[in-house]
C-alpha cells in the first residue's frame, strides 16, 4: 500500500480522533503528509488525565504492540521517520511493557531501519510527561517534549504544519492508532460498518460512578446511554434513583434522565452539551449535589490551568470562588448569571481546548439542574443532601435501639447516649463524615 | 501574493507573513494587547487582542491569526468589547498597586502632589511648579492657604506625620516667582470668545485652561482687582497680596483679558455678555454673610465676618471695639478673631457650639489663634446681643451647651443645657457662621433651594444654553478653594469641548488604589516633618506681616525626602490602566482572591512586584528569545502561576546580563528597575 492508500482506508473507516475533540484522523494524516519538510514526527498522545479515565493505560497494559502497530502505519502515512509516545509518568507499569515492546519489535526488525526490508524507516521512543493535565493539549504537549513548560501554543499553525521542533507533527491519542491495524487488515469500509453516519466504529469508556458493574466497556457508537448505563453497567448501585451522567470529564458535561436515550456519538452528545471526550462516564445517582459536583471539576481544571491566559488562569478561579460560596449556602442573587457570563467569556477568550470546555461542567449543570442551585441560594439547602455545610445529622429516636455503633465510629465524639435508649448527635461538634450512617444497622441516622 | 481584506471597514493589504495584528499596525489601526511583542514569538496571554471576523465562529486572536483574502475583521463589535473588557476586570481582579498616590487622589484638583515632591527633593524646582501647573495656576497663594487634604490622605502618616505638601508647594512656586516666573503656553487662536463672570480662584483656574487652549477669555469681578475670596477674604498675614498679584499677572500676561470693578447686572448685562461670548462661566463665589437669627444681630457694631475681611482686603481699617466677639469654628471665624487681635482688641472671644474636636477650622489655625490670645468659649452658642444705651452692641448671651447624639454629619450634636446662660461684655460682634451665593443679575437661571445655581457636576452646565458655572457658587454651595478649582478645571475642559462642538462629559478616571497599614512601613526610620520657621506670638501680634518666612532649600528638600512616593512608577507607560479606562471597566465585577505577595529581587538593580504582573510573559520570554539568557521564568500553575528568576538572589550576577530589556517590556511596571529605563514594545 502507498501512504496514499494507507490514508484512503483510515478515510473509509471515517475513524475520528479518540482523545476528545473527535476531529478527522484521515484529515489529520493527510495534512501532515502534504506540508512541506524533510523531517516529520508522528506523537501518540498516552497523557491520559481525566480523573477516572484510563482506557489508553489499558492498551499500552495490555496490548503495547497494537500500539506500536498503529504508530507505524501513521509514521509511514505521512513519511515520519521517528514516533514518539508522551505517556504519563504515572504510568510506571504502561512506560516498562511499552519498553520492552518496543525492544522486542526492534529486535525482530518492525521498527528501525528499512522496517521489514522495505525503504521505510521508523524509530519509535518514550517521552514520560510530569504530570501537568494540560500537556495532554496537543500544543502543550509539544511544548513539553521539546523540553519546555507546558503550555499551550496559538492554532494557528497547526501542528501539521509546524509542530515538535517547527517540523510537520501528527498527534493522535492512544485509542486513535489502536483501531488503525484493524482498519488496514480489516478495510475502512468494515470498521464503517460500525456506528452511525458521522460516529464510526467502537468506543471505550470508563464507566464510574453509583453503578453496579463498573469498568472497561467497548461499544459499537450508536449505542445508547441508556444501554450501557442500564445494560451493561447494570444499572444504579443499591438501586438507587439515576441522576445523571457525566461525560468528558473536566472538559465535558452531564446528560441528565430525560436525555438517557442519547445514541453514543459526536454531534448527538455534542447537542446535550457534553462531549465524547476520552471515554470517562461517571454515573450519579439521587444523591450527587451537581452543585459539587460542577465544582469538583473546575476546582480540578483551575489547579490544572497553565496560567498562560487571563481567562482560564483567573477566570475558572473566579468561578470556582462563586461555586464554592454557593456549596457553602453563601451564594448571592445573580450568582448563577454570574457563573454563565464567566463560562462565556472563558469560552470566548481561552487559548486552549483546556480553557474552552472548562466551563462545560458548569454549563450543563445549569442547564439540567438549575433548581439545585437555585435551592443552594435562596433556601440555602442542598436537594441531593451532600454539601456539609448545608446539612445536619441527627438520629431518629423511633429507631434507635442505642447499640452505640455509631459513637463508637464518631471522629469528633460528637454522639452521645446510654446504652439501650436512644443516642443524640452535637451538631456543634459533627464533622459531618458520615461513618455514622454506615455504622447504623437501623437506619436511624438522618440527615438534613 | 498580497492578501486583500477589510479591518473596521478599512481595505488592508497584508502579505502572507502577516497577522492581522501586523497588518493593522502598518495600516495604523491600533489593536491593544499587553503581551505581544514583535521580537518574541507570538504567545497570546492576554486575550485582549480578540477581534470578530464575519462567518468565523469563535473570536480570533489578532496577534496570531492570518488574515484571509476577503476577511471582514472588525475591533470594535459589542462582543469584541465585551470580551475585551472581560480579560480586562479578570486582571484588575487580582492586580494590586497605588496607581496614583493618595495624595493626589485625594486632592479636589488632582494635583500630582507625589510627582511635584519628587521633583523638590530632587532639587527640580522649576519642573514642581510646572507639575503644579498642570493642575491649576496660582501654586504659592493655594500652598499658602490650602487646608491641603493631600496632607490628611498622607501615608506617611502611618510612619509618623504627613508630609508638608502645601508649604512644599508654596517654597517651590515662590522660588520660581522670584527667579525665573512660569511663562503659560498658549496655543493658536481659536477664534472662540469666554467670558467668565468671577475673578477668584475658579475663574481664574478656568482663565488659565481656556486661554491656554487659545480661546480668547475675559474675566469680569466687581472688586477692584482679582483674586476673590482670596484676596477679599484671607488676611494679608496668611497670604500677602503681592504674592497673589504676582501669580494674577502670569495669568494675565497669558493674554487673559481682566476686568475689574464691572458688576453683573449693573455695568454689564447677564443677556449682553451670552450673546457676545461663545461661552459664558459663572464663578462668582459666595459672598453673603449666613445670619445667625438671634435677637440683636441687627444692632451697630453686628456684622458678617466676610464682609469685615472684604472692607480689610478694600484697605479699610475697620474700627473695632476693645472687646470682640467672633461667632463660628472654622476658618473665616480663624481669620476674624485673628485679623481682630491684630486690628488692637484686647479680649477677642470666639463663641462656638461644639468643642475643639468639632471645629472645622485647620488645627494650625487654632493653635495660632490660641497663642495670639484667643479666647475660645466652646460649647456657647449666642443666645442674644443687647446694646447699651445709643444702640450700638454692649454684650452678648450665651446659651451654655452640651454634646448630645451624632448628627448626620457624624459630628455630636450640641444640644443647650436648660438655664445655664453666660453674659459677656462685648463692642463687636463677627459672624461667621458660613456664606451663601447671592444671584443677582444672573436671569433665567435655575437655582437650588439654597440658592446657589444649579450646574450639572459632569458637564458644569446651567439651564441656559451656552452657560457654565464652577465653584462656591454652585450646587452645594460654598467649600475650600482647591474644590472651587478642581471643578473649574473640569469646566474648563467641558467649555472647551463644548466650544469644540461636542458634549464630553467629564469622566473620573478609574484608578487602582490599594490599602496600607502601618505594619507595611515598619521598617521605615522616623523622620519628623521640618518646622515652619515663621514669627514668633508676640512679633505677630499687632501687625499683618506674613507669619511664615518659608521653608528653606535644605529644609524643602529634607522634606521632600520624607515622601514615601506610594504611587505607581510607571503610570504614564502603563498599558493596563490605559486600557482599563477605554474599555470603561467595571474593576469590581469579578471579586474574589487577591495575591498579597513580597516584592521578588530579580538581580540588582531589577526587582519584580507580583501582584501588579498580568503575567503576559513578555519579561521571560525577552529574556529567553531576544536576548538569549533564560534567567526568569515562570513557576507553579493556574492562579498561583508567578515569575520568578531561575536562580537564588545572590547568583544572579552570574547569569543576569542586567540588560534591563525585561524592565524595558514590562506593560504595568510590575518589572522595576533603580535605573531609570525607558518603556517600550515593538509592534
Amino acid at each position: 500500500m502507498t501512504q496514499d492508500d494507507v490514508i484512503e482506508q483510515i478515510d473509509i473507516s471515517g475513524l475520528r480522533g479518540r482523545g476528545g475533540a473527535g476531529f478527522s484522523t484521515a484529515f489529520k494524516w493527510r495534512a501532515a503528509k502534504n506540508s512541506e519538510g524533510d523531517e516529520k514526527y508522528l506523537i501518540c498522545n498516552a497523557d491520559e488525565g481525566d480523573p477516572g479515565a484510563f482506557m489508553d493505560r489499558a492498551v499500552i497494559e495490555g496490548d503495547p504492540h497494537n500500539l506500536i502497530e498503529g504508530m507505524l502505519i501513521g509514521a509511514y502515512a505521512i513519511g515520519a521517520s521517528t514516533a514518539i509516545v508522551y505517556v504519563r509518568a504515572e504510568y510506571p507499569l504502561a512506560i516498562v511493557r511499552l519498553e520492552k515492546a518496543i525492544k522486542d519489535a526492534t529486535e525482530r526488525g518492525f521498527l528501525g531501519d528499512n522496517i521489514m526490508g522495505s525503504d521505510f524507516s521508523c524509530v519509535l521512543r518514550i517521552k514520560a510527561g510530569a504530570g501537568a493535565f494540560v500537556c495532554g493539549e496537543e500544543t502543550a504537549l509539544i511544548e513539553s517534549l521539546e523540553g519546555k513548560r507546558g503550555m499551550p501554543r496559538l492554532k494557528p499553525p497547526f501542528p501539521a504544519q509546524s509542530g515538535y521542533w517547527f517540523k510537520p507533527s501528527n498527534i493522535n491519542n492512544v485509542e486513535t492508532y489502536a483501531n488503525v491495524p484493524w482498519i488496514i487488515n480489516n478495510g475502512g469500509a468494515a470498521f464503517a460498518a460500525m456506528g452511525t453516519e458521522q460516529s464510526k466504529g467502537t468506543k471505550v469508556f470508563a464507566l464510574s460512578g453509583k453503578i453496579k458493574r463498573g469498568g472497561l466497556v467497548e461499544i459499537p457508537m450508536g449505542t445508547t446511554l441508556r444501554d450501557v448505563i442500564f445494560d451493561i453497567g447494570g444499572g444504579i448501585r443499591n438501586d438507587k434513583e439515576f441522576k445523571a451522567v457525566q461525560l468528558g470529564g473536566p472538559s465535558g458535561g452531564c446528560v441528565p434522565k430525560e436525555k438517557l436515550d442519547t445514541v453514543i456519538d459526536y454531534a448527538e452528545l455534542g447537542k446535550t452539551g457534553a462531549i465524547m471526550g476520552s471515554g470517562g462516564m461517571v454515573v450519579m445517582d439521587e444523591s450527587t449535589c451537581m452543585v459539587s459536583m460542577a465544582k469538583f471539576f473546575l476546582d480540578f481544571t483551575a489547579k490544572e490551568s497553565c496560567g498562560k491566559c487571563v481567562h482560564c488562569r483567573l477566570g475558572t478561579k473566579r468561578m470556582l470562588e462563586v461555586l464554592d460560596r454557593i456549596v457553602k449556602g453563601k451564594g448571592e442573587e445573580g450568582d448563577i448569571e454570574k457563573l454563565e457570563e464567566l463560562c462565556y467569556a472563558i469560552k470566548d477568550g481561552a487559548l486552549c481546548g483546556l480553557g474552552q470546555t472548562a466551563p462545560n461542567p458548569v454549563l450543563t449543570t445549569i442547564r439540567y439542574f438549575r433548581d439545585e442551585f437555585e435551592a443552594h441560594i435562596k433556601e440555602q439547602r442542598c436537594p441531593a443532601g451532600e454539601c456539609r455545610d448545608l446539612i445536619t445529622y441527627s438520629i431518629n429516636k423511633d429507631k434507635c435501639v442505642g447499640c452505640s455503633a455509631c459513637a463508637r465510629q464518631c471522629p469528633a465524639d460528637a454522639i452521645t447516649g446510654e446504652l439501650k435508649s436512644p443516642f443524640t448527635i452535637d451538631p456543634d461538634l459533627c464533622v459531618k463524615c458520615g461513618n455514622c450512617i454506615t455504622a447504623c444497622r437501623f437506619g436511624a441516622v438522618e440527615v438534613h | 501574493m498580497s492578501i486583500k481584506y477589510t479591518l473596521d471597514g478599512i481595505e488592508v493589504i497584508a502579505e502572507p507573513s502577516d497577522t492581522i495584528l501586523s497588518s493593522a499596525v502598518r495600516a495604523g489601526i491600533d489593536i491593544p494587547t499587553l503581551c505581544f511583542d514583535k521580537r518574541t514569538a507570538i504567545y497570546g496571554a492576554c486575550g485582549i487582542c480578540l477581534v470578530e471576523v464575519e462567518g468565523v465562529p469563535k473570536l480570533l486572536r489578532a496577534c496570531s491569526a492570518r488574515p484571509q483574502e476577503g476577511y471582514v475583521v472588525r475591533t470594535d463589535t459589542d462582543r469584541v468589547v465585551r470580551a475585551r473588557k472581560t480579560a480586562l476586570e479578570l486582571l484588575l481582579s487580582d492586580h494590586t498597586g497605588d496607581c496614583r498616590g493618595p495624595c493626589k487622589l485625594n486632592c479636589p484638583a488632582m494635583t500630582d502632589c507625589q510627582k511635584y515632591v519628587q521633583e523638590i527633593k530632587n532639587g527640580e524646582f522649576k519642573k514642581a511648579v510646572e507639575t503644579i501647573y498642570e493642575a491649576f495656576p496660582i501654586p504659592a497663594s493655594i500652598g499658602r492657604v490650602c487646608p491641603h487634604p493631600c496632607e490628611d490622605a498622607c501615608r506617611r502618616q502611618l510612619v509618623e506625620e504627613p508630609i508638608s505638601i502645601a508649604f512644599l508647594k508654596a517654597f517651590a512656586a515662590d522660588k520660581v516667582l522670584a527667579e525665573d516666573p512660569y511663562v503659560i503656553p498658549v496655543e493658536p487662536d481659536t477664534g472662540k470668545k469666554v467670558a467668565i463672570i468671577g475673578g477668584g480662584p475658579a475663574g481664574l483656574t478656568a482663565a488659565y485652561f481656556l486661554r491656554q487652549w487659545g480661546h480668547a477669555v475675559t474675566i469680569f469681578d466687581q472688586q477692584p482687582k482679582m483674586g476673590g475670596m482670596l484676596r477679599y477674604g484671607i488676611p494679608e498675614y496668611r497670604l500677602p497680596k503681592a504674592v497673589l498679584d504676582q501669580e494674577i499677572s502670569i495669568i494675565e500676561k497669558a493674554g487673559v483679558v481682566l476686568k475689574n470693578n464691572v458688576k453683573l447686572g449693573k455695568d454689564i448685562q447677564f443677556d449682553d455678555i451670552r450673546n457676545e461670548y461663545d461661552a459664558v462661566l459663572l464663578a462668582i463665589g459666595a459672598w453673603t454673610s449666613v445670619p445667625m437669627r438671634v435677637p440683636g444681630e441687627d444692632l451697630d457694631g453686628v456684622e458678617g465676618g466676610i464682609y469685615f475681611l472684604e472692607k480689610l482686603g478694600l484697605g479699610e481699617k475697620p474700627l473695632l471695639g476693645k472687646n470682640v466677639a467672633v461667632c463660628g469654628g472654622g476658618n473665616t471665624a480663624m481669620d476674624c478673631c485673628r485679623t481682630a487681635v491684630r486690628l488692637g482688641a484686647e479680649n477677642v472671644y470666639v463663641v462656638y457650639r461644639r468643642t475643639r474636636n468639632e471645629m472645622p477650622a485647620a488645627d494650625i489655625e487654632i493653635e495660632e489663634a490660641e497663642e495670639e490670645g484667643v479666647t475660645f468659649k466652646f460649647l456657647t452658642n449666642p443666645a442674644e446681643i443687647y446694646a447699651d444705651e445709643n444702640g450700638h452692641v454692649a454684650g452678648m448671651k450665651l446659651q451654655i451647651m452640651e454634646l448630645g447624639e451624632p448628627d448626620a454629619s457624624g459630628r455630636r450634636r450640641p444640644v443647650p443645657v436648660e438655664g445655664a446662660i453666660e453674659d459677656i461684655k462685648v463692642d463687636n460682634v463677627l459672624m461667621a457662621i458660613g456664606q451663601v451665593a447671592k444671584c443677582d443679575g444672573v436671569d433665567g437661571i435655575e437655582l437650588t433651594k439654597k440658592g446657589t445655581i444649579v450646574a450639572d457636576d459632569m458637564t458644569f452646565r446651567t439651564n441656559i444654553d451656552n452657560v457654565f458655572a464652577a465653584g462656591d457658587v454652585t450646587n452645594r454651595g460654598a467649600g475650600i478653594a482647591i474644590e472651587a478649582i478642581g471643578e473649574a478645571q473640569k469646566a474648563a475642559l467641558c467649555i472647551n469641548n463644548y466650544l469644540a462642538g461636542d458634549e464630553v462629559r467629564y469622566k473620573k478616571p478609574y484608578f487602582v488604589e490599594d490599602e496600607k497599614t502601618e505594619a507595611d512601613f515598619e521598617d521605615r526610620e522616623k523622620q519628623q516633618r521640618e518646622k515652619m520657621p515663621g514669627l514668633t506670638p508676640e512679633e505677630r501680634r499687632d501687625n499683618f506681616k506674613p507669619i511664615y518666612f518659608g521653608f528653606t532649600e535644605e529644609q524643602a528638600k529634607n522634606e521632600a525626602s520624607r515622601c514615601l512616593d506610594c504611587g505607581c512608577h510607571d503610570y504614564y507607560d502603563c498599558r493596563l490602566i490605559d486600557y482599563a479606562n477605554r474599555y470603561d471597566v467595571e474593576p469590581e465585577k469579578f471579586p474574589g482572591e487577591v495575591h498579597a505577595r513580597p516584592i521578588i529581587k530579580v538581580a540588582d538593580p531589577i526587582s519584580h512586584n507580583p501582584d501588579k504582573c498580568v503575567l503576559c510573559g513578555l519579561c521571560y520570554r525577552t529574556c529567553d528569545q531576544v536576548v538569549g539568557q533564560t534567567f526568569i521564568g515562570l513557576y507553579n500553575r493556574g492562579f498561583s502561576t508567578i515569575v520568578n528568576p531561575m536562580v537564588p538572589a545572590d547568583k544572579a550576577a552570574t547569569f543576569c546580563a542586567t540588560c534591563l530589556k525585561c524592565v524595558e517590556v514590562c506593560p504595568t511596571g510590575a518589572m522595576k528597575s533603580e535605573i531609570p529605563v525607558m518603556r517600550r514594545v515593538e509592534r
